[in-house]
């Protein structure tokens, strides 16, 4: 029986507002929705700090996700807002690449944002990562759309 | 295939609902999902939403009935106790839930909810406070949005 009861799309973002409007954790990631007036909730933004024992540490870095139609069965488009050299994500745009983390390319529906963002904040501090040679902080991305 | 251990009760209450529709209101299950239900509620005679079509999603969650349906409108209302994701503010679908009550008297209380709005107990700040200083204007407000995205277009 468990796990065979799939919640909606509108359902289940309308649970992860919830989630994080009262906050994750100890607070190093986080996410709301860009538009309150939209009753699809498609647009949001997520926030990671950088963790200890990397070239991350304190840095504050901002996401932009994109839950379409699809969302859950699909993942959202998922990319920095923030500049970041990490080896998941694209150096011109800042979007996170399926085929580079593993989350995205073998998504599974129960899969959140908050796991999304969790992920990310534990690639910046793997081996291959947390040394990588980083702009200053507060460049961001070019935004082509 | 998600719906093979559909309870029976929610098998007897889907069927009742289809061939046994309340006035003014209409739900019914999603093809890929049975626990989903699209639902239409009409606005109340003599209520500022008259004559508007609401689009409403319902959701059984696997609690249930020991849990609320979840509910929520997907037509904008300009009411005070329905905020800008269409989140509805009811004591029935949160602690005062009993499994005693169904999908019929759920929707039959948001009906009742549109023609009694309770500035009181608000889940929208600013239209409660609308309400309670200037009802009349905030009446027409309601109306007003009724037209724009109730038509039922």
């Amino acid at each position: 029986m468990f796990g065979c009861i799939a919640v909606p799309r509108n359902f289940r973002l309308l649970e992860e507002l919830e989630r994080g409007e009262k906050g994750i954790g100890d607070g190093t990631v986080s996410y709301g929705m860009d538009d309150g007036d939209d009753i699809y909730m498609r647009s949001w933004t997520g926030t990671i700090i950088g963790p200890h024992n990397s070239v991350h540490e304190g840095r504050i870095y901002q996401l932009k996700l994109f839950c379409d139609k699809d969302y859950p069965e699909k993942p959202p488009s998922v990319r920095f807002h923030s500049r970041i050299n990490l080896t998941c994500v694209n150096h011109e745009t800042g979007v996170v690449e399926a085929k580079k983390f593993g989350m995205l390319a073998n998504w599974q529906r129960e899969y959140t944002m908050e796991d999304i963002l969790t992920q990310l904040k534990k690639e910046m501090a793997a081996p291959y990562n947390r040394k990588l040679v980083q702009l200053p902080e507060g460049i961001l991305f070019v935004e082509w759309d | 295939m998600a719906n093979s251990n559909l309870p029976r009760r929610i098998i007897k209450e889907t069927q009742r609902l289809l061939s046994e529709p309340a006035p003014g209101i209409s739900a019914s299950p999603s093809e890929d999902n049975m626990r989903y239900f699209n639902v239409m509620i009409l606005g109340p005679t003599q209520s500022p939403y008259e004559g508007g079509v609401f689009k409403l999603e319902l959701f059984l969650p696997e609690e249930y009935p020991m849990a609320a349906p979840k509910v929520r409108f997907l037509t904008k209302i300009y009411h005070p106790n329905i905020d800008k994701l269409g989140r509805i503010c009811l004591d029935i679908l949160k602690d005062k839930w009993s499994p005693a009550l169904q999908i019929r008297t759920v929707l039959l209380s948001i009906q009742a909810l549109l023609s009694a709005p309770n500035p009181d107990d608000p889940l929208s700040e600013n239209i409660a406070k609308h309400w309670k200083t200037n009802e009349t204007e905030a009446v027409e407000t309601a109306k007003e949005w009724t037209r724009l995205y109730a038509s039922g277009a």
